[in-house]
């Protein structure tokens, strides 16, 4: 259970990845011995052509590079930079101007009448030169792009670590002004129709009631949804507002998904000119001595956190999880760097489950939003039937895993299906 | 800190596999405590010479065998096969423990022993263990056992006046009067097997495996709505006389409590290993048995079909499964209309058919197009 929260901003050094798991090439802006300051760019990624600056978190030093594990479990470039601890912050444009709110229920047809203060150019090239991209990235989550036609965003209020559901809901509460105009701000970026919270029926009434505030007259549509009932409540969220199945990538679909500490960000980043060089991790499980929710600079390695938390629990086998249960991955390391697309980690010990053999109780096909039969894909992936695979629409699994949380016999249903995907693919 | 890798299990889910067979072993051993109780309050005809406390051991015996035996052949398999390792705790005992309950709890108390071993042998090691155990198998291995039985000793097993039998003497025009109703639902009359005849205790078991997930709604609940239908159509088109429903009322009620049809929904009809695997396919094959098993009762020779349709919606699993593709509303909606109206029409037909009017009503539709 996470019963604190920390704070832990000024790391000795911070290890920024260069690249990331879409964009694998790096030119490197600067060299070691270099100073930088908080929101530098010390290098761009490239994926193709598209281009993504990488940014300084502190201010400092730039004492070398060094190739280490990345949270992706990839083995890549970072550069390393001491910290002056003077958080000496680069020039920045930022677009002050409160967001004129119109009492105009259809703001989003008209979109227009807002560029007066900020066009949607304005935020891209904003969100873009502060490096917001990659916020959230497990389960159906999307990158804050803005790749063609973008028409939803979806800004989820709860943070589902299975077996720990939590949101800061303090962060909620004090940010809610904040967080209702970061959503607007994505809104006006993509050119979308619909914005859209996702929050929990049971939430703290405080919190719903300043967020709720903080929506009214913007347009922005609130879904509370029960998170005890494992469902997938976004998967059928977002198709009601897509009215088709959905893709494995939500922004093909035409949707952004983020957080709402995604959407602090992005309001933090234009409005006041912050880049993004630190954000909240929920450090959980029992190989941990203290749970803890924490503010954390980008780019502190997870050893350190580790250090703060007094350490370990002395337990052999211990499993290390970066995000959420159903989709997230596993790393054989801690000695790897927190970085914007991380958003929990558990350490927990751990414990085998035998598998069973399937027993077609059928819950995993009762419970796949893509209205697809996992059981029977993986029926036919064990007797090798492509055309069987093909016929039951196995391309239109997400990959939420659902299928997986649910089998009575633990059996890794999702993987099945993922290889039936490959077979055919 | 170096960490494994290996994905964890999710742990958050607490459903297993073998829990749910743990609650049908629950529920098997209670239906097989109250019938040994029952059978000791149930009257014994005046003719004969043993008593209701002998019929009461002989049940006992019967149940107490069934398990074993189906025990000892899971034992001699898992040894030939080099490992039993399985048996190292009683979760290995559960599954073999119940197919031998069941199989015992199928047979009426007058079963010889040797037909029960021989059942029991039949349905472990040629309905089970040859396709590899559970989860591996295509037909209910109980079932295979009881079927057996049926088939190869079936002069044996023949117990006579069970209500069902009785209802299809009324069908052909005799006038029955049955045994009063209180019996009917606690159980102590002579029926075809043993296990099936208390009402109460079913219906309770029944809510029970559903809140524990053993069983799903969506097969025992749409069989049991089929046969409602069915026997109400049936019913009424047989037994309705001017203005009193009584007749109809007693039909519904016999068909849906006696026999095998609550210990059907019950412990059968969801098995889940032999049955298909979504919401659709689930209720398509509850549509299958339920439809077959009133053809046999109303049509057919033999009082109960029941064994025979689970059976054979066994053996049509495999194609029901490839029906489905998808299992989103719409085709949840497609499916729910589709089968509600095949049962209508099946119901009507039925009880047309049983009073030879059919072909009399094609011909005045015939008469009234022309
Ligand atoms: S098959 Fe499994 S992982 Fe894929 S969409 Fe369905 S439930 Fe999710
Ligand atoms: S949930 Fe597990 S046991 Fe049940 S049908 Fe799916 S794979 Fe088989």
């Amino acid at each position: 259970m996470i019963t604190e929260y920390r704070t832990f901003l000024n790391p000795k050094k911070v290890y920024i990845p260069l690249t990331d798991i879409d964009s694998k090439i790096a030119n490197v802006s600067v060299e070691e011995g270099d100073r930088v300051l908080v929101g530098q760019i010390v290098a761009y990624k490239f994926k193709g052509k598209d281009k993504t600056p990488v940014l300084s978190t502190v201010s400092g030093t730039v004492v070398g590079f060094v190739e280490k594990l990345d949270r992706y479990a990839k083995i890549v470039d970072h550069i390393i930079i001491e910290n002056d601890l003077l958080m000496e912050t680069i020039e920045l444009t930022n677009y002050k101007d409160k967001l004129a709110v119109s009492q105009d229920r259809n703001f989003i047809h008209n979109v227009t009448t807002y560029s007066e203060n900020i066009s949607t150019a304005q935020v891209r090239t904003a969100l873009k030169g502060l490096g917001i991209q990659k916020v959230t990235v497990d389960g159906l989550f999307t990158d804050i792009k803005f790749k063609g036609q973008t028409e939803h965003i979806v800004v989820n209020a709860i943070f589902t670590n299975e077996p720990f559901i939590s949101t800061d809901y303090e962060a909620i509460i004090h940010n809610a002004e904040a967080i209702a105009d970061g959503i607007c701000l994505l809104g006006i970026g993509a050119g979308a129709k619909t914005l859209t919270v996702i929050v929990d029926k049971y939430m703290p009434a405080e919190a719903l009631d300043e967020l709720g505030k903080a929506i009214v007259d913007k347009n922005i549509e609130l879904i509370s949804i029960n998170v005890k009932i494992i469902k997938s409540w976004d998967y059928k969220i977002i198709q009601k507002l897509v009215k088709h199945n959905l893709s494995l990538n939500l922004l093909d679909d035409g949707v952004l998904y983020t957080s709402v500490h995604a959407a602090l960000m992005v309001h933090d980043a234009i409005r006041k000119g912050i880049p993004v060089t630190s954000r909240q991790v929920a450090i959980t499980g029992d190989g941990l001595k203290v749970n803890a929710v924490y503010d954390v600079r980008i780019g502190t390695l997870f050893s350190d956190l580790v250090e703060d938390l007094e350490g370990y629990h002395e337990v052999e086998n211990m499993n290390l999880h970066i995000g959420s249960f159903l989709t997230g991955i596993q790393l054989d390391n801690d000695d790897f760097a927190i970085t914007q697309s991380v958003d929990s980690i558990n350490v927990s010990e751990y414990r085998e489950v035998e598998e069973d053999v399937c027993i077609k109780c059928g819950d995993c096909n009762d419970i796949c939003p893509a209205g697809i039969l996992p059981q029977n894909i993986m029926d036919a992936e064990l007797r090798s039937v492509n055309s069987r695979i093909v016929e039951l629409d196995t391309h239109l699994c997400v990959e939420c895993g659902l299928c997986t949380y649910v089998c009575p016999s633990k059996i890794n249903v999702l993987e099945w299906v993922r290889r039936a995907k490959r077979r055919v693919g | 800190m170096e960490f494994i890798t290996k994905k964890p299990p999710i742990v958050g889910n607490s459903q297993r596999t073998y829990k749910r067979s743990i609650n049908l072993h629950f529920a098997l051993l209670i239906v097989a405590i109250a019938a040994v109780i029952l059978k000791a309050y149930t009257k014994v005809p005046e003719t004969v010479t043993y008593t209701a406390l002998d019929q009461s051991f002989k049940v006992f015996l019967m149940l107490a065998v069934g398990a074993f035996t189906s025990v000892v052949i899971e034992l001699f398999y898992s040894l030939s096969e080099g490992s039993t390792k399985k048996f190292d705790s009683y979760k290995g005992f559960v599954d073999p423990i119940n197919t031998g309950l069941i199989i015992a709890l199928l047979l009426p108390t007058i079963t010889p022993i040797y037909v029960l071993i021989l059942a029991v042998i039949v349905g472990v090691y040629a309905g089970k263990l040859v396709f590899g155990g559970y989860g591996y198998y295509i037909f209910n291995p109980a079932l295979v056992g009881v079927l057996f039985a049926n088939l190869s000793f079936g002069s044996q097993l023949t117990v006579t006046n069970t209500p069902l039998m009785l209802l299809k003497r009324a069908l052909g025009g005799e006038t029955i009067s049955f045994t009063n109703m209180t019996d009917l639902f606690v159980g102590n009359y002579d029926a075809l097997a043993i296990g099936t005849t208390s009402v109460i205790l079913l219906c309770v078991i029944f809510i029970y495996l559903l809140i524990t997930r053993v069983i799903d709604i969506r097969t025992s609940g749409t069989f049991l709505l089929t046969v409602l239908i069915m026997s109400f159509g049936v019913g009424f088109i047989n037994f309705y006389v001017e203005g009193n429903m009584s007749g109809v009322f007693d039909y519904v009620v016999i068909n849906m409590i006696t026999g095998f049809t609550l210990f059907a929904a019950v412990f059968l009809v969801s098995e889940s290993v032999s049955s298909p695997t979504s919401r659709e396919t689930k209720m398509i094959y509850a549509v299958v048995i339920a439809t077959l098993m009133m053809l046999v009762r109303v049509l057919g020779s033999q009082p109960e079909g029941v064994v025979f349709a689970i059976l054979f919606g066994n053996m049509i699993t495999p194609f029901i499964n490839r029906t489905v593709k998808r299992s989103d509303n719409k085709t949840l909606l497609k499916t729910s209309l589709i089968l509600l109206f095949t049962v209508l029409f099946i119901s009507i037909s039925l009880g047309f058919i049983l009073q030879s009017e059919l072909i009399d009503i094609f011909a005045s539709i015939g008469g009234a197009l022309l």
